[in-house]
C-alpha cells in the first residue's frame, strides 16, 4: 500500500515538473525575442527608415517609421509579424495609395484589432465613445488612440499610462483626478490599489457619466473598493462606510430610486455629491474644523436653511454606539430590550389564558 | 344560558368610537404598508411593495399623508375625550386606576390556576385599558418622531441636531412594537380568544349581546341592568 502510493507520488512530481517547465516555457516565449522573425525584418527592412512617409491628400505627411525596438518589446513583438494587422499589403507592395488624412487611415485601419480581440471590440460598440465616432465625430477614440499601435504594453501593468491616455482628451478632468487622493497615489506613489480612469468608467464599454442611471448605479462603484475590509484595513480606513450610507436614508433613496427618469423634485444623494468626484479629497487630511465646516456646506447645497448644526443629524459614518451618537445608542438599546421584554410578556399570557380555557371552568 | 337574553344586544360604541376605530384600521394599514418597507429597504418583498406601490417617492409621499392624518386623528380624539369628561357627557371610563394593576395579577393568577374564578371587569378591563393608552402614547411618540423626520432643518435650528436619527430610530422601533402588540395581543384579544372566536363584531356594529356583557364586563352590566 505504501509503495504504491509512493509510486502515485513519482508520478504527480513528473506531472508537476512537466507543467512547472511548460509554465516557465510559456513565460519565456512571453519575453521578447532576441532577434526580429524574418517577415517582421523584412518589412522593417524599408520601414527602419526616419524619413520613409507617404504625402496624404490633406497635404499633411504620415510618417512610414517603425521603431523595431518598440514593436519587440510590445505585447505583440513576440506573437504577431506586421501582415497579422497590415494585411492588404502582403501584395502589390508599395502600391502608391494613399489616404485623405491622418485620421483617416486610423479610423480605417484600427478595426483590424477585433480579428483577436473581438469581444472587447464589440463592447466598444456600445460606448459613448463609439457613439460619438458614428455620429461623425473623427476624434472620438478608437483603440489605437489609447493603447498605441506598434508599442502596445500591457494596460494591466501600466494603469497610470491608460488613465494619462484618456488625458490626451480628457485633460481638465485628469488634472483634478491627479490632484485627488486617488490620483496622487496613483501617480506619485505608484499604488496599484487606487482607481484609474478604467476602474470607475470601465475599460471599453464607457458609458456617459451624466445620465441618471450613472448616478444612481455610483455608489456600487465606490463600494467596491470602499466596503472590502481587507483592502480598506490596509489603508486604516472604515469599511462601514458602504453600510451606514446603505441603510441610511440617502443610500435608501438611491438603493430604491433606480429604473425611470427622475423629476428634479426627486433628489438622490449618492457618495459623489458630498465627497465629489474626481476630486476627491480625504476628510481625515483636513482637519476636524475644515471638516465640519465642509460638512455643512456640503449639506446646505440640498438642504435650504442648513444651520451648521444640522450635519449632528447625520450620524458621519459611524454605526450609532457609546462614543458616536449615544443618545441614539441609548434609544436603539432601550428599544432592543423593552421590544422581546413587552412581546414576551404578552406572548406568555396569551398562552396562560389559552392553557386556562383548555383546562375547563 | 337563558335564551331570552342571548337576542337582547346593548349600545356599547358610539357612531364616533366606531368611526375612529375604522380610520385608525385604514390609517395603520396604510402606515405598516409603507412604512415597513421603507424600515426594511433591502427585503425582497419590501422592494416588490415600493415598486408596486409607484415607487419610493410615492411611497414616502403616502407615509407622510396618512401619518399627518393620524396625528390629526390623535390630536381630535384626545380633544373629543377630555372636552368630553369635561362637560360630563362622557365618563373616564378609560381612565387607569390601581384596580387595573390588580386586576392584572388576579388574572394570571386565575391562568395559572391559583384563583378559582377571573376577576370581574368594568366597561373596559385592564387588557384593553392597557392597550388604548399603549395606542395613545404610542401614536404620540410616533406623531412627534415622525414630524421630526419630515421638518429636519427646522426642527435642528432649535434643538439638537442628534434628536433627527434619535427620532428616526425611535420612530422604526416604536412601530415594530405597535404592529407585534396589535398582532399578538390585540388580534388574538378580537379574533382568536375564546371569548371572541371568530371574530368580536362590537366595535364594527356598536352593539354587544348582554349575555357577552355580562359575562366579560360583569361591573358594567350590573350597573346596567341592577343585579341580578
Amino acid at each position: 500500500m505504501r509503495r504504491r502510493r509512493s509510486v502515485v507520488g513519482g508520478r504527480h512530481a513528473i506531472v508537476q515538473l512537466l507543467i512547472v517547465g511548460l509554465l516557465a516555457g510559456g513565460a519565456l516565449a512571453q519575453k521578447a525575442p532576441e532577434k526580429l522573425r524574418d517577415s517582421v525584418a523584412a518589412c522593417l527592412a524599408c520601414h527602419d527608415d526616419k524619413q520613409l512617409s507617404v504625402q496624404l491628400r490633406d497635404g499633411a505627411t504620415m510618417s512610414l517609421h517603425v521603431d523595431p525596438q518598440g514593436f519587440l518589446h510590445s505585447v505583440h513583438g513576440s506573437q504577431l509579424v506586421c501582415t497579422d494587422c497590415h494585411a492588404r499589403y502582403e501584395e502589390n507592395h508599395p502600391s502608391g495609395a494613399t489616404f485623405p488624412s491622418r485620421r483617416a487611415y486610423a479610423i480605417a485601419s484600427y478595426e483590424t484589432c477585433k480579428k483577436c480581440h473581438f469581444d472587447t471590440y464589440t463592447r466598444t460598440l456600445e460606448s459613448v465613445h463609439y457613439e460619438l465616432l458614428k455620429n461623425g465625430l473623427d476624434s472620438a477614440p478608437i483603440c489605437t488612440d489609447c493603447h498605441g499601435a506598434h508599442n502596445i504594453q500591457n494596460p494591466h501593468e501600466k494603469r497610470a499610462m491608460v488613465s494619462r491616455s484618456c488625458a490626451s482628451c480628457h485633460d481638465g478632468v485628469y488634472l483634478r483626478y491627479a490632484k485627488s487622493v486617488h490620483g496622487k497615489a496613483l501617480e506619485e506613489g505608484g499604488n496599484q490599489d487606487v482607481p484609474a480612469c478604467a476602474d470607475c468608467h470601465t475599460h471599453h464599454q464607457i458609458q456617459a457619466p451624466g445620465t441618471t442611471q450613472f448616478r444612481l448605479g455610483s455608489p456600487q462603484i465606490c463600494i467596491r473598493c470602499h466596503g472590502d475590509r481587507q483592502l480598506m484595513a490596509k489603508y486604516g480606513i472604515s469599511a462601514t462606510v458602504a453600510q451606514t450610507y446603505l441603510s441610511d436614508f440617502h443610500g435608501v433613496t438611491a438603493s430604491l430610486a433606480g429604473g425611470g427618469a427622475l423629476l428634479p423634485q426627486q433628489v438622490v444623494v449618492t457618495c459623489i455629491d458630498c465627497h465629489g468626484v474626481h476630486d476627491i479629497a480625504s476628510p481625515r487630511l483636513m482637519g476636524g474644523e475644515a471638516m465640519k465646516a465642509s460638512v455643512a456646506a456640503t449639506c446646505a447645497k440640498c438642504h435650504e436653511g442648513a444651520s451648521p448644526a444640522f450635519p449632528a443629524a447625520w450620524l458621519s459614518h459611524y454605526e450609532p454606539s457609546l462614543r458616536h451618537a449615544p443618545l441614539v445608542f441609548f434609544v436603539q438599546l432601550f428599544y432592543k430590550v423593552f421590544i422581546p421584554f413587552v412581546v414576551v410578556g404578552l406572548v406568555l399570557q396569551v398562552l396562560l389564558h389559552l392553557y386556562r380555557v383548555s383546562l375547563g371552568r | 344560558m337563558r335564551g331570552a337574553d342571548v337576542s337582547e344586544y346593548v349600545v356599547r360604541f358610539s357612531v364616533w368610537a366606531r368611526v375612529q376605530h375604522a380610520a385608525v384600521i385604514v390609517l395603520f394599514a396604510v402606515l405598516l404598508l409603507t412604512g415597513m418597507p421603507q424600515k426594511w429597504p433591502y427585503v425582497e418583498a419590501s422592494r416588490w411593495i415600493i415598486e408596486h406601490l409607484g415607487g419610493i417617492f410615492v411611497v414616502r409621499w403616502l407615509h407622510r399623508a396618512a401619518g399627518v392624518a393620524f396625528s390629526v386623528l390623535l390630536v381630535v380624539h384626545v380633544a373629543v375625550a377630555i372636552g368630553g369628561v369635561l362637560s360630563r357627557r362622557t365618563r373616564p371610563s378609560m381612565l387607569l386606576s390601581v384596580r387595573d394593576f390588580r386586576d392584572a395579577v388576579d388574572f394570571l393568577r386565575y391562568c395559572l390556576g391559583w384563583a378559582e374564578a377571573p376577576p370581574r371587569f368594568g366597561r373596559f378591563d385592564y387588557r384593553q385599558k392597557f392597550e388604548y393608552w399603549g395606542l395613545v402614547f404610542g401614536g404620540f411618540v410616533m406623531a412627534l418622531t415622525g414630524f421630526i423626520l419630515y421638518f429636519p432643518i427646522a426642527v435642528s435650528r432649535v434643538l439638537p441636531a442628534e434628536l433627527i436619527p434619535a427620532a428616526k430610530v425611535m420612530h422604526s422601533y416604536e412601530a415594530l412594537l405597535a404592529f407585534l402588540i396589535i398582532l399578538v395581543w390585540h388580534l388574538f384579544a378580537v379574533l382568536l380568544s375564546p371569548e371572541a372566536f371568530p371574530i368580536d363584531t362590537s366595535i364594527f356594529t356598536g352593539k354587544i349581546r348582554k349575555e357577552r356583557l355580562r359575562h366579560e364586563h360583569a361591573l358594567e352590566y350590573e350597573e346596567l341592568v341592577g343585579r341580578e
